[in-house]
């Protein structure tokens, strides 16, 4: 299943992810793609509010996982200082992926052994014609074949 | 002789006092995951309403592994702390062997499969014979489909239980077919009293040490094996 959108700027991505973020389920993981300054905290941003998470959130770059409680808890990932799915295991990375809340991840590759085979994949893309605007892919599995439903028609419907 | 046993290797958080008479008392709770704040108040208040000081405890078991990361190094640490400031002995029984003796004399194979994820279960295979209990195949992580395998050559019927059951009851049904049984949920899932009962017969044999250098047991697959299936793709080794 894929879905994708043009963002044309952190507005646009914030929105994206409030909106993703109403379809989340405990045990999704979502896995995002994308460079530097692609805007994959700020649609973190989004997915938590879109969760009803009223949380500032930050890049979890130095603490490897940042934990946000709400009704849903929120993890945010980012497994680049990791070296494998090993390292994720022992420090109890599993555990929450596995859990009863949602998992955004960052530099999933590194750990895909411990990833399950049907994972939200979304890249963002840095487009030509303007600084800030993206291209916003969205793949997914069967599991997830309502959220996409949902999430596309709900563009149009306008949060 | 007294034994307290813990079993947090999954969902479910046990814990048990079992004498040379009989099962003291057990407590068992299978519902959200927050090992970290229940095991120690579930142990205090089994202790205090059987009036036992954990000082009249002679060994404290603890199950060892397979299991969760989290939920084994919880038991692991809660069981250390225990046996280390009171001195006692501390013995290891390994998860599974807990969970098959869930099913005391049962006729046929018993094969524990615990949810391992991405279609792989943690299992070993077990057998009741002439009144003793032995183990037919070790500890592996494995493919569903590869235990499945194996287990339509033989003839036997099969008892499965733990929490890969809900998971894998229908590919194990069209697998084996009338050969598959499920154990009923008064002994489908971990129990702390089978790991109290076990680590009787371990003391009687005189195992069981400090607990200094006690350490829960993952099993994870083997790098090799991950690397392997991440080369050549999905399926496990031939």
């Amino acid at each position: 299943m894929k879905y994708s959108f043009v963002s044309t700027g952190p507005g646009d991505t914030l929105e994206f992810g409030i909106r993703l973020g109403r379809f989340l389920q405990p045990g999704d993981i979502i896995c995002l793609e994308g460079e530097l300054g692609a805007g994959k905290t700020v649609l973190t941003r989004g997915i938590a509010r879109g969760m009803g998470i009223d949380c500032y959130i930050t890049s979890p770059t130095y603490t490897l996982i940042n934990e946000y409680p709400g009704a849903v808890p929120l993890y945010h990932f980012d497994l680049y200082r990791l070296e494998d799915g090993d390292e994720l295991y022992h420090i109890g990375g599993e555990d929450l992926l596995y859990g009863q809340g949602v998992s955004v991840i960052e530099w999933a590759p590194r750990a895909e052994d411990l990833l399950p085979e049907d994972c939200i994949r979304i890249r963002l893309v840095r487009l030509a014609e303007s600084e800030s605007a993206r291209l916003i892919e969205l793949t997914a599995g069967e599991k997830y074949r309502a959220l996409v439903e949902g999430v596309g028609k709900s563009e149009s419907t306008g949060y | 002789m007294k034994v307290l046993a813990i079993d947090t290797s999954s969902m479910v958080a046990s814990a048990a006092i079992m004498d040379k008479e009989k099962l003291v008392a057990e407590y068992i709770i299978n519902h959200e995951k927050t090992h970290s704040e229940q095991l120690m108040p579930i142990i205090e208040e089994l202790l205090e309403n059987c009036r036992i000081s954990i000082r009249e405890i002679d060994a404290v078991a603890v199950a060892s592994g397979p299991g969760s990361f989290t939920g084994l190094r919880i038991g692991a640490a809660t069981a250390k702390g225990l046996a280390h400031a009171h001195n006692k002995k501390l013995i290891g029984v390994p998860t599974l062997d807990g969970l098959a003796f869930n099913l005391p004399y049962c006729q046929g194979i018993i094969c524990p499969i615990m949810d391992a994820r991405r279609n792989q279960v943690y299992t070993a295979l077990y057998k009741w014979d002439r009144g003793n209990f032995y183990k037919l195949k070790p500890h592996s992580a494995v493919a569903l489909s590869e235990l499945l395998e194996e287990l339509k050559a033989g003839e036997e019927a099969v008892v499965f239980l733990g929490d890969g059951v809900p998971v894998h009851r229908e590919a194990i049904k069209d697998m084996l077919g009338e050969r598959a049984r499920f154990a009923p949920r008064n002994a489908d899932r971990q129990r702390a009293s089978s790991i109290a009962e076990l680590a009787m017969e371990a003391l009687k044999k005189g195992e069981g040490g400090s607990g200094d250098d006690f350490v829960p047991f993952y099993l994870r697959k083997s790098q090799a094996e991950r690397e392997y299936q991440k080369k050549h793709g999905g399926e496990d080794r031939p």
